[in-house]
Order: C-alpha cells, then structure tokens, then sequence
C-alpha cells in the first residue's frame, strides 16, 4: 500500500539567496552552504553557482532560479512523491500575489507572531489580474522536477481577509454606529468574490493552460471568522468551477471543528491537506487518546464526497525533528480512523520556511521514512 | 467633561526593528544590535506620543512576543503553549500551558519595561485572559502571578486587557473577585478589545472594583455605555484592525455624545493594540488621537 507524500509550500531561503537580493556581500559561511547542499542533494551544475557567488557577480534572479533547483532536488532527495521548490522565487505568499494584482496598495508590516511578520495591503479598488504570477515558475521546473509538482497558490479568501478592506467598509459613521457584524461579513464576500472571480480563477486557466495538474489552493485564513466561512466555501467554488485540475486545498493552525458543516458544500475539493502534528503530543502511540491533535479527523472521514486527507506529521514551528515512529503512528492513527489508507495522504502540517534546511531536510526524511514504516505495517 | 488620550497595549515594531529581529533569528545580527533599535524605537514612540500630546506614556511593549509571553517566561508552573491565532486577526499569541501551580517570585525583568519621561500607562492580561484554556482559576493568576508582576509596575494606571470574555459570552461577575485579589496597588482598567461589550456592561460589568473600563465603539453601540458612567471610560475611537485614520473631527464629536450621556471622565484610545497596523499607520494614528483629544 503506497502512501503519496508531499510538501505544502514554503521552505526557507538560503543565506545567499537572502544577501544576493539584498545586495550585501556573502561570507565564506553562506558560499560552503552553497557548495555543501550542492553535493547534499545532487543539484546538477552547483559548482557554476558557487562559482559566481565567489566572484561577486551573481545575478538575483539567476540566483533564485539556483535556490529553486536546490529545493526540488532537496525534497526529491529527500524523498518526497510530490513536491514544489519552497516558493523562493516568491516574496511571501501573500505579498506576492498581491503584488500582481490591481486593486491593491501597501500598509506596510504586522507582525504575524513572535519575530516572524508579513506585509500587509489594503483593497482600494476593483481587483483584477495585473498577470499570471506562477506561470514563470512552474514553466521552470516542469523540465526539472523528478517528482511530480503541485503548485501552491494563495486563496481568495485568505487574501481578503489578510488585507485591510478601504474600498468596500464606510471610512466614517461606524463610531458607536453599531456598524454591525452583517455589515462587515457582507464587505467581505464583495471582496472576496471579487477576488476569487477575477485574480485566482484566471491565474488558475494560465497555469493548467500550461498542463498544471495539481493546484493547492492554500488558505491558512480560512477559519478568522467563524461566521464567514460560507464565504471561504464559495470563493473556493468560484475559483475552481468547471476548471480540469486536481484541486486540494491547505488549512492550519485553526480549531478545525469550525469547518464543519461548511465544507461539505465545497466538493470541488479533492484533498484537505491539514495540520495537526502542533496540537498533538510527542509519545509514540496509535489511540484516540494518544493522538490528541488528531482528534477531528473523522469529520474530514464524512465529508459526503470522500476527499483525501493531506495528513500533517510534523510540527513546522519546532526544531524538534519527529521520529520516523512518531510520524508512523499518526499515519496509523489516521488509517485506522477513515479505514481506508487511500484516503491519506502524508505532509507537514505547514510551509517549513522557518525552519532551517538542516532541519526541514532532516524532518522530512523522518516523515518518508515514518510513511515507509506505516506502508509496511499496512501491507502486512 | 475631562478628556484624555492615550495607547495602552502593544504597539508595532518599525522596519528596521522588523528586519534586526529577523536578522536576530536567523543568526546575522546580535542581542546588543536588537537591543539599540529597540532603545531606538521606543524613543521614536515617545516623541510620537509627546507630540501628539498624550497625557499618559507607554513604552509600546515592544520586546513583548505578545500579551503572555514574559509572565509564561517567568513563572513557575506555566510554560507556552499551542500557537493560536488572536480573535479575528492573522496574528497568533502562545496561548498560556499550566504545568504545576503558578507562581510568580516577582516583578517582570525591567527589560519588558522600559523607562518613559512622564506618567505612564501600562499593560498586563486580565486574570480572565490568562487563566483561559488551563486548570487554573483566574483568582489564582491574579493572586499569584499577575500581583507580583503588578507589584514592580509603576504607572498611573494599569490596563487589564481582556480579548476573551465577551467572546465567551462570559459575565462579568468572572472577573469580579480576581480583580478585587489585584486592588490596593495601581489604578487598574479593564479593557475590552475588539468586542462588543453591550453584554457585559447590561450584565453590569460598570460595577466591577476597577477605575476605567475601555470599551470599542467600533463594535459597541453608544447606547449601551450606562448613563452618568462614574468610572473613566477608555473610549476605543481608533480602530487598529483597519488602514483608514480617523477623522479627530468625529471622534471628537463622538466624545461630546459620550458626555450627553453623563460621562465625566474620557480617555481617547484605541479599540485594541496598535500593533495590528504598521509603524507608519500607528503614527499617523495616534497624530488624529491627539487632534482629537484637542478638539473635544
């Protein structure tokens, strides 16, 4: 029994590709971790880019398009079925779709928690697509990638909701207005369907255009409101409708019970890629009580339209690296829940950016590893 | 009608305290380097406020991780728990873990308070709000950990901030003892951020043994404020979860419709921490709050 295991997007960016953007000068430190995760994970040709970082001349966009390559042969060294390349050509995930739309203008930078922060835009006007911002990557690493791809892109919903609203919410009469809840949620869904119809549902004709096959439509904002999440159901449905794609899509860091009933009306969705490794415990174990972050798996089990669960192993907020029978014994946990291994899939619970490579290489090998254990306790 | 302006709660880091703290964990700059722009910006914050002509001072919070997070630190018998997400923002707080009974030994470390020249306004979660999601009652955090943190604050008034309660359809009788554990120190306020509070103050929640009570009329009818309020009422008239400014023309009309009322005592502030707006939005913010406070 094959177990698919995939990453869900982000991974950090490598010192010389930070520097190099930012026009400071690299140490010998940032050119061996060139050279070292070269050789690490088989990137072909590393020795040209460890050559020009070395003389001081690379180019920022030849260097992303490295950091890129070094990715994809990270995670297919790694072992993974299904991969992307850490989204380094992009700025953030929110930043840079908003970047390519219209309707938008910088408020600068909140922070997101702790020391980790996003740039934050308003909406001041009708959103449109200003161009097709995955096409370039995807056209990169179609001839590259070993592994199958699934390209990660930005929700509507999660856009609107992680930007301030000045086109569409009164700018005065709300003080002590009672300006109330239906009011707000009601400038929600206009931005957000306006969003849906007109920067993601054309960004998603260019990619399968180009022969995408799987897009994950990420939506870590899905569950802000409570209230709002026939929203986050109907900008997913207008954003896929009628399109030919696998489409999945990713939550975290929510109490999910929230989404119940309101994705049973979102079955355009094939596969809920889900984190769940932050909440549990670090005992090994395969019962309820031992798998406590996991308990709310079976509501994705009775979803009426059977999707996939992209099961989360690992805690993407910690260096702690899971061991290959922890992550064997959620897999098995969850197996043993929907009763059908098919129905499971294997990832992190989340992008890895904030980690270093050292560590997400390191977890995701346990994560492979921990998914070859589980195949064969369930081939036995 | 007395009107005053201040900021409690968390206040944004500017771009290069953003960028020295990224920088800090990825290992390209030093704790000393962070520490001069955090000196930096905290200067910057109090011209901002001087300027404006805030009456009272706060140093912003800014080496806070979010409300908990020093108090988690330092206290025995509580630790960090999962990453969770603050009401309706997509910014997320380490929501308090209870691993034993806890237990304060003393003030905060002074470098979660930084010195400000004039009376201060300072800010400390709510026994409500750190006793939230463990085993722990909210008397035992104000009597344990939240008084001896108390004990080492000096300000002319201390903002309980309380996100949670009216989103738990809480009553406010939950907070009553708690905060009476907390009293015969600073003039304490419980402030209610980005809730309607209408519920809580028909459930009287103007009776609770604190001086002020902030109140977000963003999400709070004015019809619901009691009239002839004899408590200071921290008026939230600048909204942090959006872009646009105020107009210090309506917020100042809005203070003389909480005076039709019978509030005598006003304090213009915002409906929760700056630091969901950036430095640059924040600034501007609290230029109209003093314009405000001016003209009312």
């Amino acid at each position: 029994m094959k177990l698919l295991t995939h990453e869900i997007g982000s991974l950090a960016k490598p010192p010389w590709l930070v520097k190099t953007s930012q026009g400071k000068e690299l140490d010998e430190s940032d050119i061996d971790h060139a050279r070292k995760w070269g050789d690490k994970v088989g990137v072909e040709g590393h020795e040209e880019l460890v050559e020009s970082l070395e003389r001081g001349s690379a180019d920022p966009d030849d260097v992303a398009l490295w950091s890129s390559r070094y990715c994809v042969r990270m995670q297919e060294a790694a072992g993974l079925d299904v991969i992307w390349d850490g989204e380094q050509r992009r700025s953030e995930m929110y930043a840079w779709a908003i970047a390519h739309a219209n309707g938008f203008e910088p408020r600068g930078t909140v922070r997101s928690f702790d020391n980790k922060y996003y740039s934050k835009s308003a909406a001041v006007g009708p959103v449109s697509l200003a161009e097709p911002y995955h096409n370039a990557e995807f056209e990169s690493l179609q001839p590259l990638a070993k592994a199958r791809l699934k390209i990660p892109i930005t929700g509507a919903y999660t856009l609107a909701v992680w930007s301030y609203d000045e086109h569409h919410i009164p700018k005065s009469g709300r003080l002590g207005a009672g300006y109330g809840r239906k009011q707000e949620v009601e400038a929600r869904r206009e931005l957000t369907l306006d969003i849906a119809r007109n920067l993601i549902r054309p960004n998603l004709e260019a990619l399968i255009e180009l022969g995408a096959t799987w897009i994950q439509i990420d939506e870590p904002g899905a569950s802000t409101e409570e209230d709002e999440l026939d929203i986050f159901v109907e900008s997913f449905n207008v954003s896929v409708e009628g399109l030919d794609c696998l489409f999945s899509t990713h939550l975290c860091f929510s109490d999910y019970d929230l989404f119940f009933p309101a994705i049973e009306g979102m079955s355009g969705c094939r596969q809920y890629c889900v984190g769940f490794a932050n909440y549990d415990t670090r005992e090994l174990g395969r019962s309820a009580a031992e798998r406590p972050g996991y308990e709310v798996i079976s509501k994705f089990r009775d979803l009426p339209y059977a999707p996939v669960l992209g099961l989360g192993v690992l805690d993407i907020h910690t260096d702690f690296v899971e061991s290959p029978d922890l992550v064997r014994d959620r897999i098995l946990y969850a197996v043993d829940v929907f009763g059908d291994p098919a129905r499971i899939d294997v990832c992190p619970d989340c992008g890895l950016r904030t980690r270093s490579w050292e560590v997400a290489y390191d977890k995701l090998q346990a994560m492979v590893e921990g998914t070859r254990l589980a195949e064969a306790e369930l081939g036995a | 009608m007395a009107v005053q302006a201040f900021a409690p709660g968390m206040y944004p880091r500017s771009e290069a305290l953003v960028q020295a703290t990224r920088d800090l964990d990825r290992g390209r700059t030093t704790e000393a380097d962070v520490d001069a722009q955090v000196a930096a910006d905290v200067q910057k914050l109090i011209g901002v406020q001087q300027a404006a002509g805030l009456d009272l001072l706060t140093d912003g919070m800014l080496r806070w991780q979010d409300h908990f997070r020093p108090l988690l630190q330092a206290a025995d018998g509580l630790e960090t728990g999962a990453l969770t997400r603050y009401l309706d923002t997509n910014t997320f707080y380490r929501a308090p873990k209870a691993t034993g009974t806890p237990s304060l030994s003393g003030p905060l470390d002074e470098r979660f308070s930084a010195a400000v020249p004039g009376p201060r306004v300072a800010t400390l979660p709510s026994p409500y709000a750190l006793a939230r999601g463990t085993d722990v009652s909210p008397t035992a955090m104000a009597e344990n950990v939240l008084k001896p943190a108390l004990a080492g604050v000096d300000a002319e008034l201390v903002v309980l901030v309380e996100p949670f309660l009216a989103h738990d359809g809480g009553s406010p009788n939950e907070l009553r003892e708690p905060v009476e554990a907390l009293s015969n120190g600073a003039a304490l306020a419980l402030w209610f951020p980005f809730s309607d509070a209408g519920p809580l103050l028909e459930q009287g929640a103007a009776e609770l043994p604190v001086e002020g009570l902030g109140i977000d009329f963003y999400a709070t009818h004015l019809d619901s404020v009691p009239e002839g309020l004899d408590k200071l009422l921290l008026a939230g008239v600048v909204d942090t979860r959006s872009s646009v400014v105020e107009d210090p023309a309506e917020v100042a009309a809005f203070a003389g419709k909480l005076a039709e009322r019978g509030v005598e005592r006003i304090a213009l502030v915002p409906n929760g921490d700056l630091q969901y707006v950036s430095d640059a939005v924040a600034r501007e913010k609290l230029a109209r709050l003093g314009q405000a406070r001016a003209a009312a």
